[in-house]
């Protein structure tokens, strides 16, 4: 059983933030597909 | 009923006897399928790799291909002269149309796995005539499986733009599952496991054979209709 | 038009919420004791995970209801779920791996999220390729139908396939993954993430509906 918490926020980080420029990047492509006549 | 099953065998028929007469395309499966199994046995270490840890999925690797090959070839023939035109404006069943393609792509891949399964046995010395029975079996379920789909894909592909290409990408998720039941209970078989163990994977053939095939009858329709 | 405006709100309400359920499950949920904070990935893939399904799901149903009813505002929306399913497809398999480096050791295991993630993508694609490839609108329906349907029976195999490969061969792992009963504050930030998740699935969903029905408007014009 280990002691301390397993120091693997590193890819906590990297997952949140491959999510969201995935989601808000989808929604920007929509947005801007949308202007174009 | 009778006629569907008369219809579809002409249809089968027709399309054996064209690739009879031209051989290319059985030729290209037997020549890859005796070049994959050459290939590999000198590639690799008999100490390190026992043949019968590889065996498997070289053998649903060529007999995958073959597969391809066929399915590829099914509906293009029917765009020649607009072929297909004329099959679909004869006073016969949509679904017999489907069960010709069928049979005859069953025919096609059932005779490159006649040949090349005698000679993966003498390539990679694996005993298969102790399990022939259940081999064949399940050579036929997994062959049945992917093969369903294939000619209801490829009634779709064959008259769109890179054919050869979007048919493979699409059926990707389709082959993956058969094949791998397949390779697993291969390999199952090939090591002397008894029966029981692949009984999971049987039924997930069968359960597969069954849903996709009728499936692929209830959409054919919808593929060649206007 | 007014369609693609109630989109774009909803997108945007689901996207500022989103960042509220990234405030919460980073800074005011527990950090779980044995698998850290990788275990909050969690929280993304998860939803992220429910949202491709489905989107899978509704453009089978989508498919069948075309082909039974040829109405050609089904053949749109599973144009529309479909793209909008690859897009949480991509969330499920860029997170799914930075989940299974540190709690499985390996980036990645035949495992049945992982595997069905996989899966979910290779038939999007598929689908949204078909559509490219074909020209005439009444044929890419009827073959979009198809595939859909397919699909969306194939997910079921997939599992139960899965299911029987880890019976035969228990994986041996480095931590265990989360267990099913949560302790309350977890549970809230996964549902609440659920909530939010969905909210974008349909947003975008409305939005991308609302596109295609523009360009159709646009080539009737100008033909």
């Amino acid at each position: 059983m280990p002691d301390t918490v397993p120091q693997n926020a590193g890819f906590m980080i990297a997952a949140y933030t491959a999510a969201a420029v995935i989601l808000v990047g989808y929604a920007v492509l929509l947005y801007r597909r949308s202007l174009k006549p | 009923m009778a006629d569907v099953l008369r219809h579809a065998w002409r249809l089968a028929r027709k399309d054996l006897l064209i690739e009879f007469r031209s051989r290319t395309a059985i030729l290209s499966a037997v020549v890859f399928t005796v070049l994959v199994l050459m290939v590999f046995n000198f590639g690799r270490d008999p100490t390190a790799v026992a043949a019968v840890d590889l065996a498997p999925s070289i053998l649903w690797v060529t007999f995958t291909f073959a597969a391809m090959l066929a399915l590829n070839r099914a509906f293009q023939l029917e765009l020649e002269n607009q072929a297909l035109d004329g099959l679909l404006l004869a006073p016969i069943h949509r679904a017999s149309i489907y069960l010709g393609k069928l049979v005859a792509n069953l025919i096609f891949v059932a005779a490159v796995e006649g040949v090349g399964l005698p000679l993966f046995a003498l390539f990679f010395n694996v005993p298969i005539l102790p399990v022939l029975g259940p081999l064949v079996g399940v050579l036929a379920l997994a062959t049945v499986g992917f093969v369903a789909v294939g000619t209801l894909f490829s009634a779709m592909t064959a008259r769109t733009r890179f054919a050869e290409l979007l048919l493979p990408v699409l059926l990707l998720p389709f082959m993956i599952p058969p094949l791998i039941w397949a390779v697993l209970a291969t390999a199952a078989l090939l090591a002397g496991r008894p029966l029981s163990e692949l009984a999971g994977w049987l039924r997930l053939l069968a359960a597969f054979d069954i849903v996709f095939v009728t499936l692929a009858f209830l959409l054919f329709p919808a593929t060649v209709n206007e | 038009m007014k369609l693609l405006k109630t989109g774009r709100w909803i997108t945007a309400v689901g996207l500022a919420l989103l960042a509220g359920v990234y405030v919460r499950a980073l800074a005011f949920t527990p950090v779980e004791r044995f698998q850290g904070p990788a275990q909050k990935i969690f929280y993304v893939h998860v939803p992220a995970a429910w949202c491709a399904m489905l989107a899978m799901g509704l453009v089978g149903i989508g498919g069948i209801l075309y082909l039974l009813l040829k109405d050609p505002r089904f053949d749109r929306f599973g144009e529309a779920s479909a793209e909008v399913g690859t897009a949480f497809s991509m969330v499920m398999l860029t997170t799914g791996p930075i989940w299974a480096k540190p709690i499985w050791g390996t980036w990645w295991t035949w495992d049945a999220r992982l595997t069905l993630t996989l899966f979910l993508f290779l038939l999007f694609l598929g689908y949204l390729l078909l559509r490219g490839a074909v020209t005439d609108p009444g044929l890419r329906a009827r073959y979009s139908a198809v595939v859909g349907i397919c699909g969306l029976v194939l997910l079921p195999f997939i599992h139960l396939s899965v299911y029987f490969f880890r019976t035969l061969h228990p994986e041996p792992i480095v931590l265990k993954p989360s267990a099913p009963s949560l302790p309350g504050p977890m549970l809230i930030t996964l549902l609440f993430s659920f909530g939010v998740f969905t909210l974008l699935y349909v947003g975008f969903v409305v939005q991308r509906y609302a596109l295609a029905e523009l360009r159709e408007q646009a080539e009737a014009a100008h033909a």
